[in-house]
């Protein structure tokens, strides 16, 4: 079984990887997404090294550990992911200690509970590659404030009762929080459409627009 | 000292089977007095553990990483059917990171439905679990499935489930009565209503990690909607006694009457963290929980209704067939809320080759009541009535008269299509109703321990769960107001099994149970600190009166610390249990919605929805307000989205995720107007969860019909049946 084969591969290389070597991570990128510029221009990130990177290394595949460090909410993270580890995974399964605000629910890009930003910019933690957020900003609903120092989305939030269960709230508060940066004074429709990527099963739909709108009104 | 029996409502996984007798101390004890005289109670509060969730500081149980822990997965069944000719485990177990590869389900034995679990794996990581998963070489001998109700209700189909299937049917009324009713009425309906299998698509998937290093003692952490339905089953899968195994469910993502056990992922987090002697967390993945995790039953309801022009409701005669795939689920009977004078209901169980059906919010109501209020509108309309009037007629209950007059004003109910599929363009707008009922009692379960500390911090434990409801908020509220303190001076302790008994979340119970021995704890506290600081006072205990982070007698006052630095080193405790005047039984609830078609696409906005409930004495009414918009946004959802699609030939489901069931989402929620029925004024605390969702189905559909005239009897209400009824009604019209 192909499967079976590929790891047995890995599982030697992984007795090297705790070494691990710039060349072997480009490999890693190679398998994870077509090794483009944009790609290797972040891995000069993790790299040190200022040479230019090794044509042939692009198109080989490569499974297994491999360390990163992740700039999570303003602390430069190490960690050891695999190629294809997402983001949501590297912060929740692999940091230690971990990061646990972002939820995995669908692991699909469906749902929005995974929200995180990067560099600012909301994304699904769930669909981004831990090796594609190397020399980026991460930014989960952690550094957006704490239970004694929320920011204005959190506050409303609480204000507002914004949540039930709180599964999808990580997800909702990164994302508004997203939305007031780029727009401070948002319309309820102008919340719906930032927030459509967002789920949520126990129906707080109303009070997180609300919540929304009042941050918005509060950080004025 | 004196005893009294009386009865309480008897709730088994979620499912409420009616009442059961219990023994009580007939004594005095506190009451809560009138609902408008609270501080804290019946007002807006905020939600206590707000500030954790909004800050991701609230660990849920897929949070949870102790040492070592291991990453666990199932092997699901890729067939509905299915006799296994193969099973080798050693391709997985060889691979680096798994720790174990199990067989559930050996060769020669037969899977039933799609997404049984057929092997379990315990690995390193979640991608070794993963490629495990992939490496398992399993072979199947396909055998004949059923997966609808057309192909289980055949002469030869498959026997799905043995002695039960077709087997278990239930008759009550005089079928022959009723039928002969019908020959006299003025109207007479006779349709077929269909809802499909739902999911609770809870965002916490079912999850549960292990927490065992060997040794004699272990810590389970649970997404459960009952921290004691745990300990017993993981002490026994874990060979533990179960006074060494505590469940913890500190903050947990939803449940919808799906998480009660430790299940099937319990079950194998404990054995593997057995076998492993190491912590493993089993979390469903989203497609796990669609196939394997329980849904919420189908049903078939056959009507034949009759009712005559002063809108009596003559005659009901009811076919009813839950689909509850190899479960065992009822949907409740007809005619649901109404009275009629000759009534006939039988009901059975449609077996096919799905995941078994478990409790879902309202377990069996929203199905029995979308179809019994599409049948009082088909009528109203035939009989020319005015669906608010018919239903007044036949609805005993002064609640409902007065909140469907209530929901009518809210949604302006005079506005609504004076001809259904009336007025110019193409959007047409049109309004519905419905009512619901629920039970919400309290029984007898749960034990809650109030201490006071001599430096003043007071403390209420109990070993109950918060679904998101607001257990932890009415908790403090309850023992501040009684004590004369403010919600930040309580502390309290919940989720976890060494602390006081409580009652799983099932039937809208927890917190007509939980509520009054929180009351009781916090009054025998009060009681107790009475006694204590009287003396300083110089007043008798009974005339100490607590207010204002106070302690006042006798014209003196002492602040809440000085009084408590009188009680002994170790301070004060308290304990309370569950009194039967402190909750009732019994809630009311009536659904209004507005809805836009546009009838050249089909498409169906729900505008404005608004539902009135009552509950007794509501303890945090913002709180209750976040409940009825859910209840109104889950029925909007069963009413136009959502429901399993199965392939009959290949006997899968057709949309196990999100991107394909499709859930009530930012952009399709309506103006959502949610009103406590304050003209209930019973002094008890009632559970009202489950009735908000209930009504809103038929609301909904009923809407659709007075707004563009297709009544659509098969739930959900796409597009495509919209379309389809508007060229039936331009045929008949020739």
């Amino acid at each position: 079984m192909a499967a079976d084969k590929t790891i047995k591969q890995s599982a030697t290389k992984s007795t090297t990887s705790s070494a691990w070597s710039r060349r072997n991570f480009l490999k890693g990128v190679g398998v994870a997404a077509v090794a483009s510029d944009a790609v290797l221009d972040r891995v000069k990130h993790v790299t040190a090294a200022d040479a230019p990177p090794d044509a042939n290394a692009r198109n080989q595949v490569l499974a297994g550990p491999i360390k990163i460090t992740l700039n999570v909410n303003g602390q430069e993270r190490p960690v050891t992911v695999e190629p294809r580890t997402t983001l949501l995974s590297a912060l929740r399964d692999r940091l230690e200690p971990p990061v646990t605000g972002p939820k995995l629910v669908c692991d699909a890009a469906t749902c929005g509970a995974c929200t995180v930003l990067l560099d600012g910019k909301p994304v699904f933690g769930c669909s981004v590659l831990a090796i594609d957020a190397v020399g980026k900003k991460v930014t989960t609903v952690e550094g957006l404030g704490t239970p004694d120092h929320m920011n204005p989305v959190q506050a409303a939030f609480c204000e507002k009762d914004g949540m039930m269960c709180g599964f999808c709230t990580s997800g909702f508060v990164t994302t508004i929080s997203a939305l007031l940066q780029s727009n401070p004074n948002p319309t309820e429709q102008q919340v719906r459409e930032a927030c459509k990527g967002n789920f949520c099963r126990c129906g707080t739909y109303p009070h997180v627009f609300e919540a929304a709108l009042s941050a918005a009104k509060a950080a004025k | 000292m004196a005893k009294k029996k009386i009865k309480v409502p008897k709730v088994v996984n979620g499912v409420p089977q009616g009442e059961v007798e219990i023994e009580v101390d007939d004594t005095a004890g506190p009451t809560w007095g009138p609902n408008d005289k609270h501080r804290l109670l019946n007002k807006p509060m905020k939600r206590v553990d707000g500030p954790a969730k909004t800050t991701g500081a609230a660990i849920y149980t897929q949070d949870v990483r102790p040492p070592g822990m291991l990453q666990g997965k199932f092997l699901l069944s890729p067939h509905a059917h299915a006799k296994i000719t193969k099973l080798d485990l050693e391709p997985a177990q060889k691979l680096s990171g798994v720790k174990a590869v199990v067989a559930i389900v050996n060769v020669g034995g037969e899977v039933r439905y799609e997404g049984q679990p057929v092997a379990a794996i315990a690995a390193e990581t979640v991608e070794a679990a993963n490629d495990a998963a992939r490496a398992i070489a399993v072979e199947y001998e396909e055998l004949p499935h059923a997966v609808t109700a057309e192909d289980a209700l055949k002469p030869n189909a498959p026997a799905v489930a043995q002695g039960r299937g077709q087997g278990r049917q239930q008759k009550q009324g005089n079928a022959e009565q009723t039928q002969a009713a019908l020959a006299s009425c003025d109207a007479v309906v006779e349709a077929e209503y269909r809802t499909p299998i739902l999911h609770h698509s809870c965002l916490e998937t079912h999850s549960i990690v292990a927490d065992f290093r060997g040794g004699d003692e272990a810590t389970v952490y649970a997404s459960t909607q009952g921290t004691f339905t745990i300990p017993k089953d993981a002490a026994r899968e874990l060979g533990l006694d179960q006074s060494k195994v505590t469940s913890v469910v500190q903050h947990m993502g939803g449940g919808f009457g799906s998480k009660f056990g430790i299940g099937i992922a319990g079950q194998w987090a404990c054995r593997l963290a057995k076998q492993l002697g190491t912590p493993v967390k089993m979390a469903l993945t989203r497609r796990d929980e669609f196939l394997a995790a329980g849904n919420g039953p189908g049903s078939i309801q056959k009507f034949k209704a009759g009712a005559n022009k002063d809108g009596t409701l003559v005659a009901v005669h009811a076919v009813q067939h839950t689909m509850s795939g190899i479960g065992n689920s009822n949907v409740a009977g007809q005619p649901y809320q109404y009275k009629a004078q000759h009534a006939y209901r039988e009901a059975a169980p449609v077996n096919t080759n799905e995941d078994g059906s478990v409790a879902l919010r309202a377990p069996g109501h929203p199905q029995a009541s979308f179809a019994m209020e599409s049948l009082m509108d088909e009528l109203a309309y035939k009989l020319g009535l005015d669906p608010v009037e018919f239903r007044k007629k036949n609805l005993k209950d002064p609640a409902w008269h007065r909140q469907l007059d209530a929901g009518a004003k809210a949604i302006g109910w005079e506005n609504r299509n004076k001809t259904p599929g009336g007025g110019a363009g193409p959007l047409k707008r049109g309004m519905g109703c419905g009512v619901g009922a629920w039970g919400g009692g309290g029984n007898a379960q749960c034990v809650v321990d109030v201490t006071v500390a001599q430096d003043g911090s007071v403390t209420a434990a109990v070993g109950s769960q918060d679904l998101g409801t607001g257990t932890r908020t009415y908790i403090r509220a309850i023992v501040a107001e009684e004590l004369g303190l403010e919600i930040d001076d309580i502390v309290e302790k919940i989720g976890n099994s060494k602390l006081g008994n409580a009652n799983a979340s099932g039937g809208s119970t927890t917190t007509a149970s939980l509520a009054p021995a929180v009351k009781d704890a916090a009054y025998n506290a009060r009681t107790e600190m009475a006694k204590r600081v009287a003396p300083l006072l110089g007043a008798q205990p009974e005339a100490v009166v607590f207010d204002g982070r106070k302690v006042l007698g006798n014209g003196k006052s002492l602040d809440w610390k000085q009084a408590c630095a009188a009680l002994p080193a170790g301070g004060l405790s308290a304990r309370g249990q569950w009194k039967p005047g402190l909750s009732a039984s019994g809630v009311h609830g009536a659904s209004f919605a507005e809805v836009e078609v546009d009838v050249e696409t089909g498409h169906v906005r729900v505008t404005k929805m608004c539902h009135v409930q009552d509950c007794g004495l509501p303890l945090n009414r913002k709180a209750l307000e976040s409940q009825i918009n859910g209840g109104m946004i889950q029925s909007m959802g069963m009413a136009l989205y959502e429901g399993r699609v199965m392939d009959p030939e290949l006997g899968v489901m057709l949309n196990p995720g999100f991107g394909d069931y499709k859930l009530p989402g930012c952009l399709e929620i309506p103006q959502l107007i949610p009103i406590i029925d304050d003209g209930d004024e019973r002094q008890a605390v009632i559970g009202m969860a489950e009735g908000a969702n209930v009504p809103g189905v038929g609301a909904v559909a009923n809407a659709v019909y007075n707004a563009c005239g297709v009544r659509v009897r098969q739930l959900p209400i796409t597009p495509d049946k919209i379309l389809n009824g508007l060229l039936q009604l331009q045929q008949q019209r020739g």
